[in-house]
């Protein structure tokens, strides 16, 4: 029941969630995500301290059809996600890069580790 | 044939002449998914059967408005698909792979490969996955080292696939896995063509793997929430397991 209420829900605002995975680099946060059918220069990423959020367009929009009851025709263009960070980054110190359809993200952690030395 | 609460279900009642049967279930990247499907679609299979149960999730899938079990068995006298849509939760997968192997059993099932993914780390830097293999006794190893595909020589292996070998090996079928190297977390056709010719060396089917390169993109999109749910499942079956090693190796 939760995955069609959610299909709805997408078919009106016309953006479709993408597939992400998140990793702890210990400095960093590391997080890729699957933007098929998306090209480097229709991705956007804006970050705060606390969030990270990926919009992208895809270059042919994709349709569903037949969907017995639910809907006859739905069409999405857009990928777009809002990531709440486990920990604060530095939004200034991220980079990121876009090969094959998957973009990856590193953004360095506000508090770094520090070694303490044993006397 | 019933096994507890799982079913299978003959409906074309098929006369089965010591057949292979590949199996494709929700796994790592969908590998074993995609490929069943496309299998079933190239070859124009027609549908047998299907699996049910109250253990699997509450979905039924509507295709050219006629409702069917997400859970379908395809083939014909020499070739059976096991093929499923939908997620197979953890607490299915012991009663699910007894009836399944049972029933293998009973239609005389020459051998069974299970067509899965390897999680591969650096897999957005790999341009061609490799297919590795691993089988439940000596006669199936020597079926994988004949056609040439690279043994996984240690580790854990977890999921659906790693207790179908271990269901198989009990009731002395012949079984392999072959495993195509993939994105853990998003669905990945290149794999399963990848997987589809190394599974051709076993079966000749000689399926062109091009339409499933040229329509990867759309797949990926399309196989999205198949995907999630399939993460989350794995997650409980200790999938993150196949990154380690054994203690003991011997």
């Amino acid at each position: 029941m939760r995955t069609e209420r959610r299909i709805i829900k997408e078919g009106y605002d016309g953006n479709l969630e993408p597939l992400f995975e998140m990793e702890d680099k210990g400095d960093a946060i590391k997080i890729t995500v699957d933007l098929p059918r998306v090209k480097k220069e229709d991705v956007e990423i804006n970050a705060t301290r606390d969030t990270v959020e990926i919009t992208a367009k895809m270059n042919e929009a994709i349709a569903w059809e037949r969907w017995g009851t639910i809907q006859k025709r739905m069409t999405f263009q857009t990928f777009q996600k809002q990531i709440r960070l486990p920990e604060p980054i530095d939004p200034d110190g991220a980079s990121a890069s876009f090969k094959n359809g998957i973009l990856m993200i590193l953004m360095p952690k506000v508090r770094r580790k520090v070694l303490i030395n044993i006397e | 044939m019933e096994d507890e609460i799982v079913t299978i279900v003959e409906e074309a009642g098929v006369v089965h002449k010591s057949p292979i049967v590949i199996e494709g279930l929700p796994d790592v990247g969908l590998v074993g998914t995609i490929a069943a499907s496309y299998i079933v679609e190239k070859m124009d299979y027609a549908k047998i059967g299907y699996v049910e149960s109250d253990l699997f999730s509450p979905i039924m899938v509507v295709h050219d408005g006629k409702l069917h079990n997400p859970f379908r068995l395809y083939g014909n006298e020499q070739v059976v698909v096991v093929l499923s849509e939908t997620v197979i939760l953890p607490d299915a997968v012991y009663p699910m792979t007894r009836a399944l192997t049972d029933w293998f059993k009973v239609i005389g099932a020459e051998l069974v490969i299970s067509v899965t993914g390897l999680p591969a780390k650096n897999r957005i830097d790999i341009e061609k996955p490799e297919v590795f293999g691993v089988a439940d006794n000596d006669a199936a190893v020597k079926k994988l080292k004949d056609k040439e595909i690279e043994l996984l020589e240690e580790g854990f292996i977890a999921g659906t696939y790693a207790i179908m070998l271990r269901e198989c090996k009990k009731r002395s079928l012949n079984a392999i896995s072959l495993l195509g190297q993939c994105f853990p977390v998003y669905p990945d056709p290149g794999a399963a063509a990848s997987a589809i010719k190394a599974l051709d060396k076993f079966v000749p089917l000689g399926i062109d793997v091009s339409d499933l390169i040229e329509k990867e993109e759309e797949i990926k999109v399309k196989a999205r929430d198949l995907m999630r749910q399939t993460t989350l499942s794995s997650q409980q079956m200790q999938k993150s397991a196949e990154q380690d090693m054994p203690i003991m190796y011997r």
